[in-house]
């Protein structure tokens, strides 16, 4: 009997590249920002990435087991969910939350579809979702070294003006927020996966382009340094290069892969700017995931030959149609961008008066507020002058975290000065940040305090804004307040705390101190 | 400007070093020589012998039925042993002439005597091609007095020489440009004749230097060597294709119900092109031709320059088989990437074969394979612009509509590149040739009831 070889479908030849070697890839492209959360964050972030990687293999592991499935650990995807799942949680996390964060992403939202291949979301970010949804404060509660602080961006959200220091802060991922926020490690990350071509970049373009046009337009008082702060924190970058970029939750399309993109962008876009969720990307991606199916339904792209610019050139003989060579397209987005970028220039400008004044405005009349007897409110140079030592860093040693922000002479309907409005802001309150402005009476009485944001846990860090806590302050001579946690003490400086806030209560009068600090010190020099 | 190459593809490695520096080693087969009377597309030959009947060295044993057929001529001397069905290199069984080789080579009178073909008009030229039995050489079989009837011949602006030979290992067309550079061009002037409008291009890879200087040689002596160049382009897989070599030189893409012709090109293999010298200047008819051995398991890979209706076994055992210590793991009619599997070696070179391929690692069978990633490699990697991963879902899922109307998925050439990047290791190839069978099953079925 002749020996008979092997018969297959033709190549008879494969690429070395294979789904392990892909996934390795992955892997490789996130060690920089890996090695740069745990430099920044220390022993903690070691843990919970360690924590999270194990609990999603041993998932994995189980679950073929127990259902009696090929054994499929082996090609490291159950990895890359868990290293992702780890760099976009705090560093300083109960270990439980990244085990269970990892378990259910394997188990619910990869094993149960079918595994790898099947699952219709990312499943490190929809474990980060459930946890968001699960466990929200310690999800939201960013501290470095155990100071919890708050991320980079909260702050500028807070009324933080951006510097280039806090912007390079950002990228190397100095400040506080999750284990993965060196923008620049991720990128170096995303480069060697692009030069590996394990990765395309119609998706990460797509998503910055589309994320920075949508707030650029509808972003309030969007400045090129906001902008970049934008770009820079929550999440944009390891969202647009490492999570949306995900092939399984892809349209496998280019065409497809750019209106994924652009989704992704847009939706950050609309969570970023109108949303409260401390978490745009995340919900982005995983809704635009559930758009999948249907791009790649319905985007389909024609071959060569079918496509209109080649159909005119064979019905010509084969001979290039005059104008041909211009890719339409190409055209069309020029002029879309060159219009869009057109108008939105031309808004800024037209807007940009009006906006300023409406914000004086508002601020103006929030002043009046906490100071009843002005008339109108002017700059001083002194006061200036004193202003420009310390806003930028926190105010004083004995104040916690308070910032003054800004000072005003209040002047009277007769043109004489009556008083001071001082705006401070505050970064321990118990979840987050406040800002508001304490008026003064040229005595130094506090004549009311007005709070311009109050970002807290609902329902009691929030009763600091009632009048109740509030009005304790004002009519007091004093040169500093007391916090009263007891009920006990009698004196007119003592302050009565909001029950189950006392943190936050003590911020107030912290930054309220602060204030009065600022302004006894300017007067006497 | 002119263009490198064409979209997608993909780099396989070309695995040309086995063959390349071995010159044409001429082999006269010793053993019983079988010619399929089907080795074209279009009609089979009708066969003209009889078992017991003699035949010589360049006699026309089987008749070209109609038009898009072609003549089956003899390439040795003997007697007819059987009119039988024989395997074949593509696994079927095949109505074959069987001749009994005395191994003299006696050949039919006026072969090889130069003729000026100089005075030959268009539709003489056409006729001794098609005497001559020639198809395209490069693998796809394609009559070429078909091909040089175009319905409009003054709107072919490109004669196609195509030397690009993409598939790895394979290395017979590159010594045909190394060896008989004059030839080609020769050939080439011909084709010029025929369609004075056109100019001729000879697209070489640029993995083969020395092939492009013979052939930049060969150009710059010909008298019509300011309508003939040189054209190399980059090394990817699938430069060889017809219609890659067509976006590459002229920038046009065309339908699967075109033809080349319809792009104002006519597109044909350098051996092709040197047959049809040989037939037209020589009265030679297609007797001979490259066939390159190589693999990475073989004592001796070679590129002999011998008989059509050779056994792979007699070719295979006269380079030396194996190399000591080493096995076949799998046998390919062809190259790799388009190559057909054989299951063993009992079986003739036809006309449009050009290699036989020896790998000693199965790696079809050796690497498992998991689920699509949805990477959309394959997509980038199609020269058509087809979406191979949506492909082979609708294929898989039998929506053979889908994978019909909307995907356009009998555009597929099979050239494989899908199929060798995916990082999965799925047989995409496999899923578009049975879907496309069974497509082409159903419109068969539906004409008959009609």
């Amino acid at each position: 009997m002749v020996k008979l070889y092997n018969v297959s479908s033709s190549p008879h030849v494969r690429d070395k590249l294979s789904t392990g070697n892909v996934m390795l890839d992955v892997i490789i492209a996130l060690m920089p920002a890996t090695i740069m959360g745990m430099i920044h964050f220390g022993l903690p972030a070691l843990i919970v990435v360690c924590a999270s990687v194990a609990s999603a293999v041993l998932t994995e592991f189980l679950f073929n087991l127990i259902t009696k499935r090929k054994q499929t650990v082996g090609d490291f995807s159950a990895v890359v969910t868990g290293l992702l799942l780890a760099l976009t949680l705090p560093a300083e996390l109960p270990v439980y939350i990244p085990i269970l964060g990892s378990a259910f992403a394997i188990f619910f939202v990869k094993c149960v579809f079918g595994g790898l291949g099947k699952n219709f979301m990312n499943p490190a970010l929809t474990g980060r979702c459930f946890l968001l949804i699960s466990f929200g404060a310690a999800m939201t509660r960013y501290s470095v070294d155990s100071v919890t602080m708050a991320t980079p961006l909260a702050n500028m959200v807070s009324g933080q003006e951006v510097t280039w220091s806090m912007l390079l802060d950002m990228y190397i991922g100095r400040g506080s927020g999750c284990i993965g926020n060196s923008v620049g490690a991720l990128l170096i990350g995303a480069a060697y996966l692009w030069m590996t071509s394990g990765l395309t970049m119609e998706v990460p373009v797509a998503v910055i382009a589309s994320f920075t046009a949508f707030v650029a337009i509808f972003g309030e008082e969007m400045t090129f340094m906001t902008l970049l702060a934008h770009i820079l924190g929550g999440g944009i970058i390891i969202g647009a290069f490492f999570f949306a970029t995900d092939p399984v939750t892809n349209p496998t399309t280019t065409k497809g892969r750019i209106i994924f993109g652009c989704l992704v962008g847009i939706l950050s876009g609309i969570f970023r700017v109108y949303g409260t969720a401390p978490d745009s990307v995340s919900y982005a991606v995983v809704t635009s995931n559930l758009f999948v199916p249907f791009i790649d339904r319905y985007v389909i792209t024609k071959p060569y030959g079918y496509r209109k610019k080649y159909m005119n050139r064979i019905a010509n003989g084969g001979v290039k149609v005059k104008g041909d060579t211009v890719p339409k397209g190409t055209v069309v987005l020029g002029v879309i961008t060159l219009v869009a970028g057109l108008a939105l220039a031309g808004s800024y400008q037209l807007t940009k008066n009006t906006i300023e004044l409406r914000k004086a405005e508002e601020a103006a009349a929030s002043y009046k507020e906490v100071c009843p007897q002005a008339d109108r409110f002017r700059k001083d140079s002194k006061l200036d002058a004193k202003l420009d030592a310390v806003k930028d860093a926190v105010y004083g040693t004995d104040f916690g975290k308070s910032y003054i922000r800004e000072a005003w002479v209040a002047v009277d309907a007769s043109g004489k000065d009556c008083g001071y409005v001082i705006c401070v802001a505050s970064n321990d309150a118990f979840d987050g940040s406040m800002a508001f402005s304490v008026g003064f009476g040229n005595d130094g009485t506090v004549s009311g305090i007005s709070f311009t944001e109050l970002h807290d846990t609902a329902g009691m860090g929030l009763l600091c804004g009632e009048p109740k806590f509030k009005d304790q302050f004002v009519g007091v001579k004093t040169d500093a307040y007391v916090l009263d946690k007891t009920g006990e003490l009698k004196d007119a400086n003592a302050i009565d705390t909001v029950t189950g806030a006392s943190i936050s209560s003590g911020a107030v009068v912290n930054a309220v101190n602060a204030a009065l600090d600022f302004l006894s010190k300017s007067k006497g020099e | 400007m002119s263009r490198m190459t064409f979209k997608g593809g993909t780099h396989p490695n070309d695995q040309k070093q086995f063959a390349r520096d071995n010159a044409f080693v001429h082999y006269l087969p010793k053993g019983e020589m079988v010619f399929p009377i089907n080795q074209h597309i279009g009609k089979s030959a009708n066969p003209i012998v009889k078992k017991g009947d003699a035949v010589l060295a360049g006699q026309v044993i089987a008749e070209a039925d109609g038009f898009v057929s072609s003549n089956i001529i003899s390439s040795c001397s003997g007697t007819v042993k059987e009119v039988e069905l024989r395997q074949t290199a593509a696994g079927t069984m095949a109505m074959s002439i069987v001749i009994d080789n005395d191994g003299k080579y006696n050949q039919v009178d006026g072969i090889g005597k130069e003729t000026d073909y100089s005075k030959l008009s268009g539709s003489e030229i056409i006729s001794k091609v098609k005497a001559a039995g020639i198809v395209g050489l490069g693998g796809a079989g394609f009559p070429t007095h078909v091909k040089l009837s175009p319905k409009n011949p003054a709107g072919i602006h490109h004669i196609l020489a195509n030397g690009a030979e993409c598939e790895p290992f394979i290395t017979c067309d590159d010594r045909l440009m190394r060896e008989y550079s004059d030839d080609i061009v020769k050939g080439m002037e011909i084709l010029l004749t025929l369609f004075p409008t056109a100019e001729g291009d000879i697209v070489i890879e640029k993995n083969k230097p020395e092939a492009i200087e013979a052939m930049k040689k060969a150009c710059a002596a010909s008298p019509m060597s300011d309508k003939i160049k040189v054209y190399p382009v980059k090394t990817k897989y699938p430069q060889g294709g017809e219609r890659s070599i067509i976006s590459v030189v002229t920038g046009n893409h065309y339908k699967s119900t075109q033809l080349p012709a319809d792009a104002g090109c006519i597109v044909d293999n350098v051996s092709t092109i040197r047959a049809i010298y040989r037939a037209v200047a020589f009265n030679e008819p297609l007797m001979e031709k490259g066939f390159t051995i190589s693999g990475d398991c073989l004592k001796q890979p070679t590129n002999f320059f011998t008989r059509i209706g050779v056994s792979y076994q007699e070719l295979f055992d006269e380079c030396g088989g194996c190399a000591e210590g080493k096995e076949a793991a799998k046998l390919i009619s062809g190259g790799p990437m388009m190559g057909m599997a054989m299951a063993n070696l009992e079986v003739p070179v036809q006309k449009a074969h050009n290699a036989l391929t020896v790998l000693g690692v199965d790696e079809v069978a050796s690497v498992p394979t998991t689920a699509c990633l949805r990477c959309g490699r394959c997509n980038a990697a199609c020269p058509l612009g087809l979406i191979p991963q949506y492909m082979a879902d609708a294929a898989v899922r039998k929506d053979l509509a889908r994978y019909e109307n909307d995907l356009y998925g009998l555009e597929c050439i099979a050239c494989g590149s899908c199929t060798y990047v995916c990082p999965a290791k799925r047989p995409l190839v496999q899923y578009f040739k049975t879907a496309k069978a069974e497509i082409l099953l159903e419109r068969k079925k539906q004409q008959e009831a009609k």
